[in-house]
């Protein structure tokens, strides 16, 4: 997520007084490790966030300015960053940061298991320079335009070579005892129960006001809340759906919407078709399907209001790249009917459909669709389920922890549906290219759910993103919108919002990775 | 001879703990996969995953596997965990004594309140006294653990205030001393008390049918012709006796207890082995699951062991069957 | 017989070998629990007709408290909740049904072919036995679910062939104490073959204890189901009481109907089995 500091309900920006204190914050789960760099995973994101810097940060216009760089160059029409470092930081551990530390973290760490750095950068990037202790070039293969935006400290955390450098980064005792440059340090962390860091005195930035920041290991939404009420923690990272209309009233708290997740940031859920099962392979199935989906009864149900209909297979929140009035498949339920009747998938007086003339299926198979999702989306599954039932669709859910619906889903491929944030980010470089080229087709998480290939959209988002001028990207992103809606590989839902709450004891506070570095709290 | 006892109920223990063991590599080797992810974790690399196969020599025929898994587990070597990135017994051993402040606590509470209930049930049987003890204690009986939890939050956490809605200590409270135990001490007090709800009803009968069984007994009957009071009668003859079932409950729900712990700190967020258990099937860590797993029914099988010396020492009746 | 620690676990798990009630009122006890289990089985098989609403279908609006249209309230997806406690019943039924049934097989068996051999074959089923008490069957079942996938053959599977141990004991223990009586003996002396004493003998012999102990064992498999339920370790194509007793935590606070009601037909529901055991043991002790 970028350092956006977009307020919808309140913003907390103005100078803190001289403060100090303790902040605690309470998050969902245990992260198991602190290493921002191998992970999109937003419980490591939103534990970690503050202990690192990236390149550049990016200001409430998303206009990037100076993080770790202090100044940069664009050559070769964007074929060549050059970014000149601040030789006044050090890490943690007092070992001072180095071009050789940035050369490294996206070599072996991002450019490895990063999600979205991998898939978008990656594939773009020919070799990273350091000509000296305070200098990185990107050369690319070609023109990359979004690189000034995936290099803050969410999408490109910088890690400490010295410690990296041997060994299994993902085994590394680094992870769980982290050392980075970012205006907290780490002090302890107890497995289960919290994680504790103290301000970095040596800020590069200036150290921050607040001498402590806690985060506390609360498992459940509702008891986080209550521990909020109680005086107990100061920031959330979500508010439950019921009650956040009654907190919104609370005079003691404050509210902050964005747009952007821990992990990612304008995210849209969407539906995958796999379209190498026979099942999908006709357009009219997954059309169907489509059709037969209240989006709006999502964004009411599931998120409470908190969010909207995705009407486009491109966030809203990418301005210039959205495109409008496109001709996405309506709720319409006897549509759906037509299309699942003309494939042959008829409702003879069962509750249920079966087929009928269907290529591939014996007559009378019963119109069985498997679903996958991770257990935090279970609740799209139930939803689907009840809409599906009403086309006669009889959806079967399978619930998978992360580690292993990346295995079943993206590795053997072994799903029919499936449910995925792509985190869209503030460029459809960063992550829409990822889901439609066929060169993403691969056994990583998040990578091309559906296994769409099309290369007339791969050379349209080649073109896209090579393209200098943005009105002349415009004009080939709506190409790309139209050609997805026509061949419908997935569906998108919704795009999803997060709420903060924080209580008014503590201010300064805003929504991003950095959340705490501005903020002081009284007692 | 009691020496002789102790040492072949020592034996005993033996085989059992050899066979969980044998369960443990069995559930690995069956399990769809390759057997290395069970014990590395799913996202090791090729170098990690030859190091761990050396390791518990999964190239070796199977005979001289089991041998070797044997080996690893007699040093305490369980695996690793990928999530935490260290041994799976280090991370076990670090939310034990969570878990064991939460069932000693309860343990003491049904104690101490099950046993003066029991006696009372026992003194007038099929009294109404009686058959409401008997039939709450049944009502508690059958009631879920987690139901018991979530009422017990609504009612005096959420709706009263009067204890702490969860976890161990109050957040951002770097207090030590003195202070510092009486919070956990606050955050102890309901989940220990839910837990406790769970064995007291257990206890309470036991303690009730032991109390009979005893009162009815011949040297009682002496006692009571002889005109000793009947309180007297209760405390110095009666009870000892009638308390074994007391000890032998521990150990023989050991494996109740410990279901009811994990639910009682999930609900509680009490950061013990419960949690880790769940934390653990979430992300698929099978190594640490696995080590759960070999730990837990190692201490089921201790506390078993325990409770029959003590059972043998009080009651010369007792011996091995 | 000396008694060891597992004697002694039977009788805990016989929750105390004096029943409550005395005489007629164990009747009255076992027939309470009994109606509680009829109006159970009752429920589970015309779910269809007294639950007119797809207990999956969004029917209503969001955490509605109960009401006339819904009895129960609805959820956070605006499902009805009463419908779904309907049908869990049957769910819930199922695989209790399921899990007894497993688990009375293999205990009864085990436990005739322990005390009627007896020597050496009763010793290392013994061994066997004392093995899979001390496994605990909650940490076995989440193991089972990480190694093979979530399921509900998984969880039957795995609770049953974990919960005989009881009766396998139990039953051993009244063979024992019953196979040098005279009618068996003369029985074998009449040239009796094992599967007729086995059958007329020995069964009906050992079958009141074994009702006892199932009737209890059933409770707390239901019990343990609702747990795995509750913790999300279900199947999420089924709807089981303990799964909607799962799915209230988040919403304590502002929809008391969510977990009451869950919570409540599990209790009932056990009670049940509970009394009806009781009452049961009362009334065997009576004769």
């Amino acid at each position: 997520m970028a350092s956006l500091l977009i307020c919808g309900i309140s913003c907390t920006g103005e100078q803190p007084p001289r403060g100090g204190g303790t902040l605690v914050a309470a998050i969902t789960t245990d992260p198991g490790h602190l290493n921002t760099a191998i992970t999109t995973n937003g419980g490591v994101h939103n534990a970690a966030g503050l202990l690192y810097n990236g390149l550049v940060s990016l200001d409430e216009t998303l206009k990037p300015v100076p993080d770790l760089a202090e100044r940069w160059e664009v050559e070769d029409a964007g074929a060549l960053y050059r970014f000149h470092l601040r030789r006044d930081v050090l890490w943690h551990d007092g070992r001072p940061f180095t071009a050789a530390d940035v050369k490294f973290t996206f070599d072996e760490l991002l450019l490895k298991f990063h999600a979205r750095t991998r898939a978008s950068v990656g594939p773009a990037l020919l070799r990273i320079d350091t000509p000296d202790d305070s200098t990185v070039e990107f050369h690319f293969r070609r023109p990359y335009a979004p690189l000034l935006l995936q290099l803050d400290v969410e999408e490109a955390p910088i890690m400490p070579k010295h410690l990296f450098e041997r060994g299994d980064p993902l085994q590394n005792p680094a992870n769980t005892a982290p050392v980075g440059t970012g205006p907290f340090r780490f002090v302890s962390y107890r497995s289960g129960s919290e994680i504790r860091y103290a301000s970095n005195k040596q800020y590069f930035r200036g150290a921050p006001s607040l001498d402590n920041v806690v985060m506390r290991i609360v498992p459940d939404l509702g008891t986080q809340l209550v521990a909020l009420e109680a005086g107990e923690v100061h920031w959330l990272f979500g508010v439950p759906g019921p009650e956040r209309a009654r907190i919104r009233r609370d005079p003691r708290f404050k509210l902050i919407q964005t747009p952007g997740v821990s992990g990612g940031s304008n995210c849209v859920t969407t539906l995958g078709f796999n379209l190498d099962r026979p099942l999908f392979r006709d357009v009219r199935m997954r059309r169907a399907i489509a059709h037969a989906l209240d989006r709006r009864q999502f964004v009411d149900r599931v998120l409470f209001g908190e969010g909207r209909v995705a009407d486009a297979p491109i966030s809203s929140r990418i301005a210039f790249a959205h495109a409008r009035d496109l001709a996405m498949p309506a709720f319409d339920t006897a549509q759906a009917a037509r299309y699942l009747d003309s494939v042959g998938w008829r409702r003879d007086g069962t509750a249920v459909r079966t087929s009928r003339g269907v290529s591939g299926t014996a007559d009378g198979t019963p119109l069985v669709v498997g679903f996958t999702a991770m257990p935090g989306q279970g609740v799209y599954g139930d939803l689907l389920r009840a809409q599906l039932r009403a086309v006669g669709v009889d959806l079967r859910i399978e619930l998978l922890e992360p580690a292993v619906f990346g295995q079943k889903v993206f590795t053997a491929r072994d799903f029919d549906t499936a449910i995925v944030a792509y985190c869209n980010g503030t460029d459809p470089e960063i992550g829409v290219r990822r889901q439609y080229v066929s060169t993403n087709i691969a056994p990583v998480p998040f990578s091309n759910l559906a296994a769409y290939r099309n290369p007339v959209m791969d050379s349209l988002f080649d073109h896209a993103a090579s393209a200098l001028k943005v009105a002349e990207r415009q004009r080939v992103y709506r190409e790309i919108q139209e050609l997805a809606i026509r061949d419908q590989p997935y569906v998108w839902l919704v795009e999803t919002l997060s709420t903060y709450a924080h209580s008014i004891r503590c201010n300064g506070l805003a929504a991003s990775s950095h959340f705490a570095v501005k903020a002081s709290c009284t007692e | 001879m009691k020496q002789g006892f102790v040492l072949r109920r020592l034996l005993q223990i033996v085989p059992t703990v050899m066979g969980v063991v044998l369960v443990g590599f069995l559930l690995i080797h069956i399990a769809p996969g390759d057997p290395v992810l069970a014990l590395a974790g799913e996202h090791g690399d090729a170098e990690y995953y030859a190091f761990m196969r050396s390791r518990f020599g999964l190239d070796e025929p199977l005979p001289r596997q089991l041998v070797t898994y044997f080996a690893r587990v007699a040093t305490g070597d369980f695996g690793v965990s990928y999530v935490h990135g260290r041994s799976t017994a280090r991370v076990i051993m670090e939310r034990v004594p969570a878990t064991l402040l939460l069932t000693g606590s309860a343990l003491l509470m049904t104690i101490v309140i099950s046993i003066p209930l029991g006696a009372l049930a026992a003194r007038r049987p099929h009294s109404a006294r009686d058959i409401g003890i008997s039939t709450a204690a049944l009502v508690l009986f059958s009631a879920p653990v987690f139901w018991v939890g979530q009422l017990a939050i609504f009612a005096l956490a959420l709706k009263l205030g009067v204890f702490p809605v969860q976890g161990m200590a109050s957040a951002g409270s770097a207090s030590t001393g003195g202070s510092h135990t009486i919070d956990v001490v606050r955050h102890l007090a309901l989940p220990a008390m839910v837990l406790a709800s769970q064995e007291l009803a257990a206890l309470v009968r036991l303690t009730r049918s032991g109390l009979m069984d005893e009162l009815a007994r011949d040297h009682i009957r002496t006692a009571r012709a002889k005109g000793v009071g009947e309180p007297w009668v209760l405390m110095r003859h009666a009870l000892p006796r009638a308390l074994m079932p007391v000890i032998t409950v521990i150990g023989a729900r050991a494996g109740q207890l410990i279901a009811g712990a994990v639910v009682v700190e999930i609900v509680f967020g009490w950061p013990g082995i419960g949690r880790l258990l769940l934390t653990s099937l979430q992300t698929r860590d099978t190594p640490l699951l696995l080590g759960l797993f070999l730990v837990i029914s190692f201490t089921v099988t201790l506390a078993n062991l325990v409770t029959d010396l003590l059972h043998s020492t009080v009651d010369p009746r007792v011996r091995l069957g | 017989m000396a008694e060891t620690i597992s004697a002694a676990a039977v009788r805990v798990e016989s929750i105390g070998q004096r029943p409550v009630f005395r005489g007629i009122a164990g009747r009255r006890a076992a027939l309470a629990g009994a109606a509680l289990l009829v109006i159970m089985i009752v429920v589970a098989m015309f779910a269809p007709l007294l639950a007119t609403i797809d207990p999956f279908a969004v029917s209503g609006p969001s955490l509605a408290p109960p009401s006339s249209d819904h009895l129960m309230g609805t959820d956070a997806l605006g499902r009805d909740l009463f419908s779904g406690l309907v049908y869990g019943a049957r769910a819930s039924l199922l695989i209790a049904a399921a899990v007894g049934l497993l688990a009375l097989v293999c205990g009864v068996s085990i436990g005739i072919l322990a005390g009627y051999r007896g020597g050496v074959i009763d010793d290392l089923l013994m061994r066997f036995t004392e093995l899979f008490q001390v496994m605990p069957r909650f940490i076995l079942v989440a193991v089972m679910i990480a190694l093979f996938g979530p399921g509900l053959d998984r969880v039957v599977l795995t609770l049953g062939l974990t919960s005989w141990p009881v009766l396998a004991r139990v039953v051993r223990g009244e063979i024992l104490a019953t196979r040098n009586l005279e009618f068996v003996l003369s029985a074998e002396a009449l040239g009796a073959t094992q599967m007729r004493i086995f059958w007329r003998v020995l069964l009906p012999q050992v079958m009141p204890s074994v009702l006892v102990l199932v009737g209890l064992m059933l409770g707390q498999v239901l019990l343990l189901e609702a747990s795995l339920g509750f913790l999300g370790l279900g199947d999420p194509n089924t709807l089981t009481w303990g799964m909607l007793a799962g799915q209230a935590q988040g919403y304590l606070r502002v929809a008391w109907w969510l977990p009451l009601f869950p919570g409540l037909a599990i209790t009932l529901s056990v009670l049940g089995f509970n009394l009806f055991a009781d009452g049961l043991a009362a009334d065997l002790q009576r004769r």
